[in-house]
């Protein structure tokens, strides 16, 4: 039989159209529409394998611009509301407008100073002692918040970290001198936040506290219940 | 549809041979990928459950990650000592609410020995600040009555089988000798105690006193005994007991935001070199480090599960040949080139759902299987449970590929004229 027969016939109950279809006369063209169902299906299968494989790949380079957690669900639009009610803010607001740990350092030319000098290793141990004591900002106490920061993890679990320290700049912990009591706050998020490492970069939002305790710090610490821990991104809100 | 399914299935019964062999090949490949993530993400469950509401851990300057290795996890040696000034000046900060000194360098068959104070079962906690609980008997009291007395972790007394009132005898050096190792023969110690499993390094340990780490070792010197020294058991407990070295140092803070401040002071200390790590911030280290290691096997792991994809496309592409009077003849009945290139799409799909099937049953066998002697000898524990969101994705990539791989195929077949089946030139 000649390859471009017409045949009408029945096959699963269906009529086979070929005669009508117009692809058929030229054999070799593909069915476009099956086709783009399939690579749909696939470009839809591969996109949690592309998360896993991003999520598991370089972390410490720049944060990849993924969306906020905020999703759909009562839950999530109760904490999308609290956190477009929240006031983003910087790390110096978290410093009350009158400290200043240098003014009784004001004098001294820190550039004739060596470093090993045994008046500088005491100044770096005033200086300290000032950052130790800094006091919290009663301004902004009790305020809803949107800060960004870096991670410090505390109590990590199945589900995420439970309880964090957010500073101000990168590897607060390693090398550089601890940063001052107003500049250090301890997170504790109401829904574990998972997926974050140490050093990773968050917006936290919540309710700024702070936590008195007479013995170290002679200043109080802030302290955040985070209604949101999401991912850094560089967009404005 | 359902015809077409139906067609399919019998065609692919006809040849169950071939077919079963490739089912074997992409089961093993899937399995393959199933099991490393589940070992992946239980290992770092595990880990980060090891230790929970401790603030710092303090010992001799080594590295954060080597710190954690061998204080917490008993994994390793320590590569020096601190001595006990140096903790009780961290416990003297002004931040610091409690210090827990560790003590380790003995085993007993194999089996890590930790000289600790009784201050341990108390502030240690692990997973959720969970405490440590007894399952039976008591702890050790610290008093010089109680010297020679033992807790056991979970998975020492079950492999074992050690009770209460079971006098054991600990070695000198980390174990795994097989027999040759030095022990401390004179002076047993006694089980009072046996830990709930907690699924962390906990379940491996024999926990005894400080003190009585400082008598087992009062006539030893380089490791060895003292020849012509020999001091009875009830005779040590007249010397002085209190340990002068000990190996690392678990800290908790009376305000967590205070940790880096310690931190800082431990690092300074004038007296000896010291560090001190946070537990989070030293297991993400490590966590990076081995993410390198990771996804090297997991790329390898992708590579066995397309190699035996394209086991799949060549063995239906070799039949396709043999197949040239069904498909001829199907052709004739009526179906389509669509419905031709459906079906054998929809026998390789049939194929790789099998054997991605097939696969995720071997994983979770293998769990089920070698997690009690991983448990045993690692310390680790694999979790049976529902399947992770990495895991459905590879799953899904699984059989989304072999989909994909079936087409091929399916396209050769979809070209087959039909007058080349009724009249094969053979």
């Amino acid at each position: 039989m000649p390859p471009n027969c017409k045949i009408h016939a029945r096959f699963g109950g269906q009529p086979v159209a070929e005669s009508s279809d117009p692809s058929a006369a030229l054999p070799g063209v593909p069915r476009r529409g099956a086709l783009a169902v399939l690579a749909g299906l696939l470009y839809g299968a591969l996109q949690p394998v592309g998360a896993l494989a991003q999520s598991s790949a370089a972390r410490d380079v720049v944060p990849l611009m993924k969306p906020p957690l905020a999703a759909t669900g009562p839950a999530a639009s109760r904490r999308g509301a609290a956190v477009s009610a929240a006031r983003t803010i910087t790390w110096e607001a978290l410093v009350p407008p009158g400290w200043d740990p240098f003014k009784d350092f004001k004098d001294l030319d820190f550039q004739t100073l060596d470093d090993g000098d045994p008046r500088a290793m005491q100044l770096l141990k005033k200086m300290r002692e000032a950052w130790d004591n800094a006091p919290v900002n009663a301004a902004i106490v009790g305020q809803t918040v949107r800060l960004p920061g870096f991670v410090v993890p505390l109590e990590d679990s199945k589900d995420g970290l439970k309880e964090f320290l957010l500073v101000p700049y990168f590897g607060a912990c390693i090398h550089s001198p601890p940063p001052p009591a107003n500049q250090i706050v301890h997170v504790l998020p109401k829904v574990p936040a998972k997926g974050f490492r140490s050093m990773d970069t968050v917006w936290i939002t919540g309710t700024l506290s702070t936590v008195r305790t007479d013995s170290y710090m002679g200043a109080a610490g802030y302290r955040i219940e985070a209604v949101d821990v999401s991912p850094y991104t560089d967009k404005p809100r | 549809m359902k015809a077409l399914l139906h067609v399919a299935l019998r065609s692919a019964l006809n040849r169950r041979g071939t077919l079963a062999l490739v089912v074997l090949s992409i089961a093993l490949a899937t399995a393959l990928l199933l099991s490393l993530e589940r070992l992946r993400t239980d290992i770092r469950s595990s880990f980060s459950q090891a230790v929970s509401a401790t603030d710092l851990v303090v010992g001799a300057r080594t590295g954060p990650v080597q710190l954690m290795l061998y204080a917490v996890f008993r994994v390793g040696g320590a590569t020096n000592t601190i001595s006990m000034d140096s903790v009780r000046a961290v416990a003297a900060h002004r931040a610091v609410a409690w210090v827990v000194p560790l003590a380790l360098g003995d085993s007993h068959r194999g089996y890590p020995v930790l000289g600790t104070t009784v201050d341990y079962f108390k502030h240690f906690a692990w997973g959720d600040k969970q405490p440590l609980r007894l399952a039976q008997g008591r702890t050790f009291d610290g008093t010089l009555d109680g010297l020679y007395e033992a807790v056991l972790g979970a998975e020492v007394a079950a492999q074992l089988g050690y009770g209460l009132g079971q006098k054991i005898v600990l070695s000198h050096g980390l174990g795994g000798g097989g027999g040759l190792d030095a022990e401390h023969a004179d002076k047993p110690f006694t089980v009072v105690g046996v830990l709930e499993r907690t699924g962390t390094p906990v379940d491996r340990s024999v926990h005894v006193s400080l003190q009585a780490i400082e008598a087992i070792h009062l006539d030893w010197g380089g490791g060895a005994p003292i020849p012509g020294l020999q001091i009875a058991p009830e005779h040590a407990r007249k010397f002085d007991l209190e340990p002068k070295q000990v190996t690392a140092a678990l800290v908790g803070l009376k305000n967590r935001a205070a940790v880096f401040n310690v931190q800082r002071f431990v690092a300074q200390y004038e007296a000896e070199p010291l560090l001190a790590v946070l537990p989070g911030v030293a297991l993400d280290e490590l966590w990076a480090a081995v993410g390198l290691g990771e996804r090297a096997l997991l790329a390898i792991s992708g590579l066995v599960a397309l190699v035996s994809l394209a086991s799949l496309v060549a063995v239906v592409l070799a039949g396709l040949n043999e197949r040239r009077r069904e498909l001829a003849v199907l052709r004739a009945v009526g179906a389509g080139p669509r419905q031709v290139l459906a079906l054998l799409a929809l026998e390789g799909a049939l194929v790789t759902l099998a054997g991605a099937l097939l696969g995720a049953l071997m994983a979770a066998a293998s769990v089920v299987l070698a997690g009690p002697w991983i448990q045993q000898r690692f310390g680790i524990s694999l979790i049976a449970s529902a399947p992770t969101a990495e895991q459905w994705a590879l799953f899904v990539a699984v059989l989304a590929a072999g989909m994909l791989a079936s087409l091929v195929p399916g396209w050769r077949a979809y070209r087959l004229s039909l007058a080349d089946g009724l009249s094969p030139r053979t």
